[in-house]
């Protein structure tokens, strides 16, 4: 039973990691383009998913609806969040963002609550189905939080290699001086990032809202801690790294939940993480151990 | 003398004669009580609800001629309401602001968390010399975490008794469905009330009704995967499945005991869960599920405060049907006791009211005769409902 209960708690665990490491993998492409955080992602993408919500109990639709009206909302706020929080701030001064978007994080929260009042709101479920083998079972919805996010990380990663708008984001985030030099209009690149991952991000939190069945502002601290968490374990900046992160970050939660309880989890979740920054300060795929 | 000259000494004539025939309404004296609680964050429903409920019942009041005051005049009744975030500092913040103004009363707050350490800063007993602590009455609408009035003889509570009501559901249990033999509990470990109810009442009464207690799982208030202790509660396999928590995670720990096809004979819940919250979070799943409250719309009182409550952009549960009510004691305490209600008589006022709640020993409820503690405890009517349809229904009245 000791073995069930521990193979069903890993694989819970990882594939509920699938959510952690589709928020990582934004928080860690803005950090790839523009050497910035953006603290807000994670309640940008909760409220995207709000606002598919409510679209679709005004207009109607199918649940899986939701994932593209939610993708496209993620998309106008990350628009929102670039020009409020990253435009027009110094972008030399590394505090000056990180402040402006916990700012935006607060307000995004707030916005939520105040529009909700922080009632939880029933989420449709997109996919159904479990497969049942008695003891051992498994989420489909789950399943298919995973592929979105391998699927995420494909699609992610032919954009940046395969495509020129790719090209144009790999130079400004190397040499932003030398891209404009060639043309490369920062703005409108550091811009459509934001809206490429507001997008991702929208997706994210339907899926999330979809796979926990339920939104409320409380999914809000948990996810940007979380995406956080994933973001350093997987390397800043590394599209493959926060994906493994979030699996890896689930699959712990969920075991140390397992062995030593609920009050505890957190704590060894925060271990893993002050790990891997004395040793591992790179993240996952590092090759180097790299420390002042 | 000019028309418009003429037109004014008339005026000023009209003036003085309805001002003097009318001594009573024009020395009309202003009553703040100031509501305090959760109006941002998570929780702000409460504050919400509470807020209009406070407003509602000073509403009707004041349209019933307001309150008589101990010179015989009439005062009228003015809410405030102030946010605490459902934070201890902010609380205490807050109770001291509202302290430092002519307010009489603090309602509040809506956490227990925030309810503690806040009792913990008003003086323990009355007269001491030597105790330094906020002389303020506050009377409590929410935070429902037990025997927390006895921290201060200024703390009052007009909060339903859990013991009672979890005692008597079990006890009607036993009786009423006899196939119910095993329980497992589902607890909120990280917060005041959710976990106090468990471990202190649900777990205690249910073992000593004779329920044989299968287990317990536990998670966090913003926890979102509940997969291990479905799965635990799946094992169990117990007849009812407690739940002691607040709806985001009773939805949660519904809906994943749906998928993984945890069928309990019956589901019980916290207090605070009869609320619209677990209905609007997951009524599907929260079908049957059976919650022990003290309020419902049931007698004609109770649904006229609801609607007027809903007037006032507030639903009455049994959160703030609890802050109707304590408008409605208040009003009696203040007549009852003389209160003045003028600028220089606020800490006496104050003092008067402390004095005049502590010799409660039953107050007129929504739904019912509440009994009051020595404590400054109430101990008030309460009702079984349950979710049928997507709305709470009352299941089983154990007054009748």
């Amino acid at each position: 039973m000791l073995i069930v209960d521990l193979v069903q708690s890993i694989v819970d665990g990882l594939l509920f990691g699938a959510t952690y490491a589709l928020i990582g993998i934004g928080f860690t492409l803005v950090f790839g383009v523009m050497h910035k955080i953006n603290m807000a992602y994670a309640a940008a993408s909760v409220g995207a998913a709000y606002a598919a919500l409510r679209l679709i109990a005004l207009i109607g639709g199918p649940a899986w609806a939701s994932l593209l009206i939610a993708a496209a909302a993620g998309g106008v706020f990350g628009l929102i969040i670039y020009w409020l929080c990253f435009r027009f701030i110094p972008l030399s001064n590394p505090l000056a963002t990180l402040m402006s978007t916990v700012g935006m994080f607060l307000l995004a929260e707030e916005i939520i609550v105040h529009t909700t009042d922080g009632m939880p709101q029933n989420y449709p479920v997109v996919v159904r189905g479990i497969l049942d083998m008695g003891e051992f079972m498994i989420r489909g919805d789950l399943v298919f939080v995973f592929v979105c996010a391998l699927l995420a990380m494909v699609v992610l990663l032919y954009l940046l290699y395969r495509t020129k708008l790719g090209i144009a984001t790999r130079a400004v985030s190397q040499q932003p001086v030398a891209a404009q030099l060639v043309g490369i209009r920062l703005n409108h690149i550091n811009a459509l990032t934001f809206i490429v991952t507001g997008m991702l991000g929208g997706f994210a939190g339907a899926l999330i809202g979809s796979a926990v069945g339920l939104l409320s502002p409380l999914l809000v601290i948990p996810l940007t801690i979380k995406g956080l968490i994933v973001t350093v374990i997987g390397g800043l900046g590394s599209i493959p790294g926060a994906i493994i992160a979030g699996l890896l970050v689930g699959m712990a939660e969920n075991v140390f939940q397992y062995f030593r309880g609920v009050t505890e989890r957190d704590i060894y979740v925060m271990l893993l993480l002050f790990v891997f920054l004395v040793f591992r300060p790179g993240g996952i795929f590092s090759n180097t151990v790299k420390r002042d | 003398m000019t028309i418009p000259r003429l037109l004014a000494a008339s005026a000023f004539v009209t003036t003085m004669a309805i001002s003097s025939a009318m001594p009573a309404a024009a020395q009309e004296r202003e009553i703040r009580l100031s509501g305090f609680g959760a109006m941002s964050g998570v929780v702000r429903s409460f504050g919400i609800n509470s807020k209009a409920a406070l407003e509602a019942a000073a509403d009707e009041i004041n349209k019933s001629g307001g309150v008589k005051l101990g010179d015989g005049t009439k005062g009228k009744i003015v809410i405030d309401y102030f946010d605490d975030r459902c934070n201890a500092e902010e609380g205490i913040s807050v109770t001291r602001r509202i302290a430092s103004t002519s307010s009489l009363v603090g309602i509040g707050p809506t956490c227990s968390n925030v309810a503690e350490p806040l009792f913990g800063v008003l003086q323990k007993k009355v007269g001491d010399a030597g105790d330094s602590g906020l002389q303020f009455p506050i009377f409590t609408d929410v935070a429902i975490k037990g025997g927390l009035a006895k921290i201060s003889e200024w703390a009052f509570r007009n909060v339903p008794d859990e013991g009672a009501m979890y005692a008597a559901l079990f006890q009607w249990l036993k009786k009423t469905r006899p196939e119910l033999k095993t329980i497992f509990g589902g607890v909120e470990e990280d917060f005041a009330h959710s976990r106090a109810t468990w471990y202190a009442v649900m777990k205690e009464v249910a073992a000593k009704e004779g329920f044989e207690i299968k287990g317990e799982a536990k998670w966090l208030l913003a926890d979102t995967n509940f997969t291990n202790q479905a799965r635990e509660a799946r094992r169990a396999a117990a007849d009812i499945v407690a739940i002691s928590a607040h709806p985001f995670t009773t939805c949660g720990m519904l809906k994943e005991l749906g998928r993984q096809g945890v069928k309990p004979k019956l589901v019980i819940g916290l207090t605070s869960s009869s609320s619209l919250e677990t209905l609007q979070g997951c009524a599907a799943e929260a079908e049957a599920i059976i919650i022990p409250t003290s309020f419902a719309p049931v007698t004609p009182e109770a649904r006229a405060a609801a609607d007027r409550a809903a007037k006032f952009n507030g639903s009455l549960d049994l959160h703030s049907g609890a802050a109707y009510e304590i408008v409605a004691i208040l009003k009696d305490v203040i007549e009852g006791e003389g209160v003045l209600a003028k600028s220089d008589t606020v800490q006496a006022d104050r003092a008067k009211i402390r004095n005049g709640l502590s010799k409660l020993t039953e107050t007129k409820g929504l739904i019912g005769i509440s009994k009051r503690t020595e404590e400054g405890e109430a101990v008030k009517p309460f009702l079984f409902v349950h979710a049928k349809g997507g709305k709470w229904e009352v299941l089983h009245n154990p007054t009748k």
